[in-house]
């Protein structure tokens, strides 16, 4: 199994493990192959596809052949020269708005991975560590996890308008719960361990332990963490979007496909295929590539609190501690389920 | 995890109230104010109401009592079922939601329904095969469909199936102009139209919502081949169908049941986003047309319906499981 041993990998680029330990899979032999071999394919198709929008998002205005905003030509021209994907119903051209939508996708998805993973590690700290705040935090985290989130976006984002920073904020601040859990359940794990305990013997405030042994033993599910906060906010833009709450003015995939859904006699004419199909595709691939990236990110390293014993030994969050390896025997790596129970964002 | 039925009522109820009252606060204090459409952010700005209007329908309301006092008239209204009048259409809210909501009921439950089934089925297929290329191919063609929203599904289905093949109908939750007739055949005939307008929504939702129940099958099924009583099933020659059906199947009852309640939040989303694809007059058109006509009464009611099924739904399942479990009162609890 390829993927146990990259695990390891994964953990030494964090964490300074004062024991390397050996490379002992065959598929390691060469230093290439030990970067690209032990993820899955569809991880590297994956991470392109996202380069690709991040590209399309950076440079668009210099990309597309028109402003998205204007009308450039006769309205619903079929795709072909001097329109490459058409013109909508008022003569917008449909590919410079595909590039612009991918701007607003990339700024809602880092917008609201910032405020969600920053509201996740900050609660997940807290209660992990402060028995005062664990009961109202968890509880507030239970609490919306157990509400029907698209209900709730809608009756906020209408009351409060649908600017492009509202809805950040709206996301971020909502979305935090799942990941505040995993990360206190990892922080209640490494609070038991000796050197947490030597640096609270020694006079460490809470502060310090979080600052300084806590968090960075958290950290590798950051990466996962961001990712899957980024599939979510771009389908959750995408969806508010459609359902017409999205910042007028303003390009973005859900927002095309709502517009064009909002003519009653959009299949009845053969305009169809190049108003729907783009964005749609767009939102499908951009997310479909972000749950490639995400498995691949989960074949490394564990992001569930293991079950047993003998998965904790050999866990890399334990090994984050300065302490000497003692030749733990390595555990059974729940490779198989790290890959199903994926923690939403 | 285990709980005796009191304090799963307890902190049910708990939950519900704690939903009753962020349903209260919500719009009275965040920023943003529903009788000032011009004042959203990001919306094309509206014609702002005259002060006097504006101050007619605050004190209707009773916008400029104490806090305290418009939480117990808004807790009276609540207990008499008032959800408040719509501001975009003639008629109180819960009136519009009744009449919604069978649309929307339907097309979720046909949607869980099917995906369980669906799932379930699959994922014993994929389990008992765990790690071939059939296995392989249903985790990720599952995984793939579960993460791309749901309206995507939808618009693809519609495109193929109902613009394409001409199999269904283009929009709506019933033909337009269709005369049913009168007397028994007419009832058949309504929900026969009905059950054909909503197949392709409900089979978008279906399939956004298989992975789950499909690796939960799997999962568990794969789990099972090296347990020894089915060694035993085997070694006795049992067919296999029947030691999947009779001695796999039953495991999995429980986890089904827990995963099934916590589905509902997210079937009840997709199915308000599908609905505006398929054109369904339920829930999620009437919360769309709210949306445009910044309608807050009935986005109001529609969270506060919609938690507090969810919570219910949960809660059943939770005390279901009580019940059902066989741990419970051997001394495992």
């Amino acid at each position: 199994m390829a993927e146990r041993t990259g695990r390891r990998q994964w953990a030494s680029s964090l964490h300074a493990d004062p024991a390397p330990r050996d490379w002992s899979h065959p598929a390691q032999h060469t230093a290439v192959g030990r970067r690209l071999g032990t993820r899955p394919r569809l991880f590297w198709l994956g991470g392109g596809l996202l380069a690709v929008a991040c590209v399309m998002a950076l440079f668009g205005p210099w990309l597309a052949p028109y402003d998205p905003a204007l009308s450039v030509g006769p309205p619903l021209q079929p795709p072909g020269s001097g329109h490459p994907l058409g013109t909508n119903d008022i003569g917008q051209d449909v590919l410079s708005q595909l590039i612009a939508g991918a701007r607003t996708s990339l700024i809602v998805a880092l917008g609201v991975a910032a405020i969600s993973a920053a509201l996740s590690w900050l609660v997940g700290l807290a209660a992990g560590l402060s028995r005062r705040l664990e009961a109202p935090l968890i509880g507030l985290a239970d609490l919306l996890l157990a509400l029907p989130s698209i209900p709730l976006y809608l009756l906020i984002v209408t009351l409060i308008g649908p600017s492009q920073t509202n809805l950040i904020l709206t996301l971020g601040l909502l979305s935090w719960p799942a990941f505040a859990r995993v990360v206190r359940s990892v922080v209640i794990r490494v609070r038991a361990e000796p050197y947490v305990e030597a640096a609270r013997a020694l006079g460490g405030s809470n502060l310090h332990l979080a600052r300084l042994h806590l968090l960075p033993a958290t950290l590798d599910i950051l990466p996962t963490k961001v990712i899957l906060t980024v599939r979510f906010a771009i389908f959750a833009e995408a969806t508010l979007a459609f359902l017409g709450l999205a910042q007028s003015g303003t390009v973005s995939w859900g927002s095309m496909l709502s517009w064009a859904f909002s003519d009653p006699l959009l299949f009845a004419r053969p305009v169809w295929p190049w108003l729907v199909l783009p964005p749609a595709l767009a939102i499908a691939v951009v997310i479909l590539a972000t749950t490639w990236v995400t498995t691949g990110l989960q074949h490394a390293p564990a992001t569930h609190p293991p079950s047993t014993h003998a998965e904790t030994a050999d866990r890399p969050l334990a090994r984050a501690a300065p302490l000497p390896a003692e030749g733990n025997p390595p555990g059974e790596p729940a490779a198989e389920r790290s890959r199903e129970r994926r923690p939403t964002a | 995890m285990r709980r005796d039925p009191a304090r799963l009522l307890a902190r049910y109820l708990l939950l519900a109230a704690a939903v009753v009252l962020l349903n209260f606060l919500i719009p009275r204090l965040l920023p943003g104010d529903p009788l000032d459409p011009g004042g959203a952010e990001g919306m094309t700005a509206a014609t702002p109401l005259p002060a006097e209007a504006r101050a007619r329908i605050a004190d209707y309301y009773g916008l400029n009592e104490p806090l305290g006092r418009q939480l117990t008239d808004y807790l009276g209204d609540l207990a008499r079922g008032d959800l408040g009048w719509s501001i975009a259409q003639p008629a109180p809210v819960a009136r519009l939601i009744l009449e919604r909501l069978p649309w929307t009921l339907a097309l979720m439950l046909t949607a869980l329904a099917l995906s369980t089934l669906l799932g379930t089925a699959l994922g014993l297929l994929a389990g008992w095969r765990a790690g071939r290329p059939l296995d392989r191919a249903l985790v990720s063609l599952s995984g793939a469909l579960s993460a791309i929203p749901e309206f995507l599904i939808g618009i693809g289905l519609l495109a193929v199936f109902s613009v394409g093949l001409g199999w269904f109908p283009l929009m709506g939750g019933r033909t337009v102009f269709a005369a049913y007739g009168d007397g028994p055949g007419a009832t058949v005939h309504r929900l026969s139209d009905a059950a054909w307008h909503l197949a392709l929504p409900a089979t978008a939702l279906a399939l956004a919502g298989i992975a789950g129940f499909l690796l939960l099958a799997r999962d568990t099924t794969a789990g099972l081949r090296g347990e020894s009583w089915l060694t035993v099933a085997r070694a006795k020659g049992l067919p296999v169908r029947q030691v999947v059906l009779r001695h796999a199947l039953p495991n999995l009852a429980l986890p089904l049941l827990t995963f099934f309640s916590l589905r509902l939040g997210a079937v009840l989303g997709g199915a308000l986003v599908v609905e505006r694809v398929f054109g369904i007059p339920g829930l999620g058109l009437l919360a769309f047309q709210a949306v445009r006509a910044r309608d807050y009464p009935v986005l109001q009611a529609e969270f506060l319906l919609a938690s507090l099924g969810v919570l219910l739904a949960n809660l059943l399942a939770e005390l279901a499981y009580l019940r059902l479990d066989p741990r419970r009162g051997a001394g495992h609890g």
